[in-house]
Order: structure tokens, then sequence, then C-alpha cells
């Protein structure tokens, strides 16, 4: 029994170390949503770790319809809906041609298909800041520049190194006798692709719409280099937002406009995560 | 009319040859096995003739029609594979039917058809179910009604039996042999299972290195072997071999320190010849207790001491030496043998084979 004793006092140990980091890294988030639940007053006086004494929506109804970004005092509504409108279609295009070329790559060899495959990878590593100078000159060579379309654009060319990586490697665990007897059952290329992979492809969807999503939403560069002052995404609005003070600085809205811009993907993740940690195993245990 | 002529196919991959020229012509009806160890290019030609890889050169011939560039869906070729490959996300219905189905049957058909196919195979009570949920020799029918359903001009079957456990396997082996009786259709059958070979085939093609090694009969290929490798890879224990020498034409053996002269049939071409050195090859079944009915021309009684007896039933194994090599006997469990005891034994050279001891090729 001592040895018992022993095992459950490690045990302890160790919960209060998970617990100790939990706390840590929960706390700036306490903080965040607390402190825009409070009015100014109170933040100026009080403990930055007290609850709210008279909770109000004040900051959080200023945050989205009337701070100010820069010269405009719209909140962050309209870059909310910016966000959106490049995200949605970003994040469709990057998965879907995603997959076709991992399908591509995994099933469908051709001469230098791993070389090519090989430079997707490489793809992965390009830091965002090599491909800001080039792909400014192309959006403005195609006449995108300072527009959704051309944010879309970039997002999906950036994106699809990721997801046809996400789709090959699934689509690699998928037996090849299942391409090799659909295609003597009559089965032409889309056909396959239609009836045999994309019926098993629900977990890597998951996984990629994920990843594209959050990555898409979360970013600033692009958004902050290819946008107009009518499309900038809401990272940059808030940002905007933050370094913009009329009279003193309003903590407690910059707090609820950080808030509203994670948000997304912060429900994302809470409605989808499951499904994402399935995604990510689900090739190693059996296609 | 032939269903399915190989004329002259090669395959190389870069600098490697896996097949080496192969020339077979498979009759209507016929049940061809291809059989050889792995890495011998019987599933590379198999994929050739299903039309999932090319032949780097010569042609193919589907009941007189030139298919060596046609695509393997117009064909009219329909394959089992080894890991059935069935579509995991649907029910059997609708995988024995998809092959119908992108050929655009209309549905009352398919229906019909799946129906008639589940019926034949005992599988129409698992029609609703997933691949997933049936056990492998299930799966391995819903394979065989998938090939069915087109009612192809050839089916090809890539070792379908080797996943399976062995009670199974001998159960399949029937059922296809009785499906290929009811249905009378070309069958090219691969397989690594020398028993498959010998209980399916009409005929058998042995295949080693990319070349067919010797292609003919079960009977032909167990009784009149072209080279030691036929020989050798056909039949459980395999045939054995020992190296002897010849005096007028007779094998000479050394058995229990005793030294024997076996009689040949070949005597007279071996006497031409002048072959000093040569190899002898008996089937164990040749090595048996005294057998008086036996015609006396090629029998022999020669002592051996057998160092271990197997008892399998049927039958019982034996293992001796002669000439210093080890020889498998089979006898009958009535000869009550017990392993070290000196037992006499009858040796019947009638049908024995001999090899050339440098290319191993036969002397006839």
């Amino acid at each position: 029994m001592a040895s018992k004793t022993q095992f459950s006092a490690g045990r302890a140990l160790i919960y209060a170390f998970l617990l100790i980091m939990a706390l840590l890294y929960l706390t700036p988030l306490y903080v965040m949503i607390a402190t825009s639940f409070k009015d100014i007053e109170e933040i100026r006086s009080g403990n930055l770790l007290a609850l709210p004494q008279d909770p109000t929506l004040y900051a959080w109804i200023k945050a989205w319809s009337s701070a100010c970004t820069g010269s405009e005092c719209e909140g962050l509504a309209p870059f909310f809906m910016n966000s959106v409108k490049v995200v949605v279609p970003a994040v469709l295009l990057s998965t879907i041609i995603g997959a076709l070329n991992g399908y591509v790559l995994a099933k469908w060899r051709f001469r230098g298909s791993e070389v090519l495959f090989g430079m997707l990878l490489f793809g992965c590593f390009i830091p965002f800041q090599v491909v800001l100078l080039p792909m400014a000159r192309l959006l403005a060579e195609l006449g995108l520049a300072n527009t959704v379309t051309g944010l879309v654009l970039v997002h999906v060319v950036y994106g699809l190194a990721f997801t046809t990586l996400f789709f090959r490697n699934f689509y690699v665990s998928v037996p090849t006798e299942l391409v090799k007897a659909a295609q003597l059952d009559g089965a032409g290329f889309f056909a396959i692709f239609r009836h045999i992979f994309l019926p098993v492809s629900l977990p890597i969807f998951v996984v990629t719409i994920i990843w594209q999503f959050t990555q898409i939403w979360n970013d600033f560069l692009f958004g902050v280099v290819y946008s107009g002052p009518g499309t900038q995404p809401i990272t940059v609005a808030l940002n905007n937002l933050v370094n913009t003070s009329v009279g003193g600085k309003e903590y407690n809205v910059d707090m609820a406009a950080a808030v509203i811009a994670a948000l997304p993907t912060l429900l994302v993740y809470i409605f989808a995560g499951k499904y994402f940690v399935r995604g990510l195993t689900a090739g190693a245990v059996k296609g | 009319m032939g269903a399915l002529l190989i004329d002259q196919v090669t395959k190389s991959f870069g600098e490697t040859q896996i097949l080496k020229g192969i020339d077979i012509d498979i009759q209507d009806g016929e049940f061809i096995i291809l059989v050889g160890p792995s890495g011998c290019g019987k599933s590379t030609l198999m994929n050739i003739i299903a039309g999932l890889e090319d032949a780097t050169t010569g042609r193919l011939e589907l009941a007189g029609r030139d298919v060596t560039d046609v695509s393997p869906k117009d064909r009219d070729i329909a394959m089992v594979f080894q890991s059935y490959a069935l579509y995991p996300t649907m029910n059997v219905a609708r995988n024995i039917s998809f092959g119908l189905e992108m050929r655009k049957v209309p549905k009352e058909e398919r229906d019909r058809v799946v129906q008639e196919v589940a019926t034949l195979l005992q599988i129409d009570h698992l029609l609703d179910r997933k691949p997933s949920q049936l056990s492998g020799g299930q799966r391995q029918r819903v394979a065989m009604g998938r090939a069915l359903a087109r009612s192809p001009r050839v089916f090809l079957f890539d070792e379908p039996l080797s996943n399976l456990d062995a009670k199974l396997r001998v159960e399949m082996r029937t059922e296809i042999k009785k499906l290929h009786k009811r249905l009378g259709t070309t069958i090219v059958y691969v397989t690594h299972d020398q028993i498959e070979a010998m209980t399916l085939a009409d005929r058998i093609a042995v295949m080693k290195d990319g070349i067919v090694q010797q292609l003919g009969t079960p009977d032909q290929i167990y009784n009149d072997p072209a080279n030691m490798f036929v020989a050798g890879f056909m039949g459980s224990p395999p045939m054995n071999f020992i190296e002897v020498e010849l005096e007028n034409a007779q094998a000479v053996i050394e058995s229990s320190s005793e030294r024997h002269l076996l009689r040949l049939p070949q005597a007279e071409s071996l006497a031409l010849q002048g072959h000093s050195k040569v190899i002898l090859g008996i089937r164990p079944e040749m090595i048996t207790e005294p057998k008086p009915e036996d015609d006396p021309t090629y029998l022999h009684s020669i002592r051996m001491d057998f160092e271990v007896v197997e008892p399998m039933g049927a039958d019982t194994m034996a293992i001796g030496h002669w000439n210093g090599t080890e020889v498998h006997a089979r006898l009958s469990p009535k000869a009550g043998l017990h392993a070290g005891e000196r037992t006499e034994i009858q040796v019947n050279t009638a049908l024995a084979v001999i090899f050339d001891k440098n290319t191993g090729e036969r002397i006839r």
C-alpha cells in the first residue's frame, strides 16, 4: 500500500503543476474578459484581477459599432464583415483545390510528381515576408491591389501548400487497390474522387478548414499590406483601434475589441475541435 | 476461339526487366493459373492484362481484338483483388453494382443483377451491410460478386485466398472451382500456393524471373516437369533431388552404407548422351513400403535408415539419406515405421526424372 500512497503523492504534484500552468495560461484571457465588462473608472481605481463590480456592455457596444479606427468611427463591425468576405471564399477555394491536388499527388503519380510535392512542401516554409514584394507587384499587374479578390487570391495561393500536404498525406493511406478496382469498374478520374475519396474525407476536411480559417482570420501582415481603406480585415482594424486615442486610453474597449476579433476562431475550436484531433490522427490508424 | 492472347509481352522498370517475353494463349472458358515465387512477375503480368500497367513491348489480344492500348474500363475484364478492395463507404449492394452504375446501366437492371449475383454467392442477406461489418469470407464473396456483376469476358483473380484462414481457404477454393464449372468463363488466377494451382487449374504457367518456365496441365507440370525449378516448386514435400553417378545408364545410390543401382526409364538416351553425373529427381510417394502389385521393371528393394518419422494421418513422411542427401519418403501409416530403425522399402523409378547437373534442364 505504501507504493500506492507514494503514487498518489506524485499524481497530486503533477496535477498541481498542471493546474498552475493552466491558470497562468488562462489569466490573460480572464483579465481581458473581466476588463471588457468594467467601466473606465473601475479600471483606473480597481484591481486588475478583480471581477467587474458593476458589469456593463458599454465597451462591447462601442468596440462593435462606434470606436474610432483611425479617422473612421464605425467600430469593428464593417471590418468584421471584410474578414468574413475574405475568409469564406479563401478557405473554401484553398481546401477544394488542396483536396484535388492531394488526390493527384497521392494516387496519380506522374513523371516529376515527387519533385513537385517536394517543392510544395518547401512552400510551407517560405516566410510571409519573402513573398510580400513580388506578390504586391503581381496584384498590381492583375489590377487586384487593395481588393477583397486580391486578398482571397493571396491567401489561397499561400494556403495551397498546407492544404495539399494535409490531403495528400490523408489520401496516401487510402489503399491504391481501391483506385484500380474503380478503374476496372469504369470510373474515371473525377468519378473515383467523388465516389471513393470524398466519402471518406470528412475528418481531413474539418482539419483543413479549421487550419485555414484560423490562419486567414488571424492574418495581419497580408491584411495590412494588400488591403485598401475599404477592405481592411478585422486584425488590421483592431490594431488601428488600439492605436487611435481620443482622449484617454479606453482599456475596456480595447479588450472587448480584441475578444471580438478572436471570437470566431475560438468558436470554431469549441465546436469542431474534437473533429480536429480525430482528423489529425485518422490517417495513423486506418483510412 | 482464343479468349486472351499474350504475345511476347515484356516489362521493364528502368534497367530492371520484370517480364522477359511472355507468350500465353488462353482458350475460351479455360482456367489458367500463374504460379511462382514472390518477385517472379506474375502480379505484374496480371496488371498488364487488366490494363493497370502498360507493357513495355508486346501485344495483348482479347477475343481477337487488339487491346494493348485500350484503357482498363474498355477491356471487358474484371478483377478480384488480394485485399478485396471493397469500397468502404458503400454497402454490399452498391459495391456490386458500382461497375454497372459507372456504365450507366438503368437502376432496375442493376437491382436485378445484384439480386442474381447475391443469390448465386449466398450473400443476399448481407446487401445492406458495409464491408467493415463482414467477415473475411463474406468480403471475398462480395469481391467476387462485384466481378461477376459485369459478366466480363475474362476474370482476373490476384491471390484471392491468401488473406483467409486455412479452413476457409479450402472452402473458397472449392467454391471458385464450382463457380467456374457453372459459369464457364475464362479465368486467369495468380497464386503462389502450389496446391491452389494443382487443384484449380486447367493449365498452369509456372513463372520464375520473368519467364514462363513451363505451361501445361497440372498432370504435365507434376509428372513431366521441364526443369528442376518446376519440379521443386510443385508438390509438398517437394521432389527429392539426388546427385548421382551413372553406371551403365543406371543411377548409383548409397543407402545405409549399401550400394544400389537404379534402373531408369531414360536409360537409352542417357547412354547415348554420355553423361556421367546427373541429378535424379524422384517424388516422395515413389519411395514407399513394398507394394507387390506395381510393375516390377522399375522396382527396387532398398534398406534405409530413417532419422525422422512424421505421421500425418493419411500418410507418414520419413526422412533418410541417399548419397549424403536428405531424401523424403511417403509411406502408409500401417508400415509401422520408427525413427532410427533400418527399414526395407520399395523405390519405383518409373516416373523418375533426370536433370542436367549444370543447367537444371530435363534430360529426356
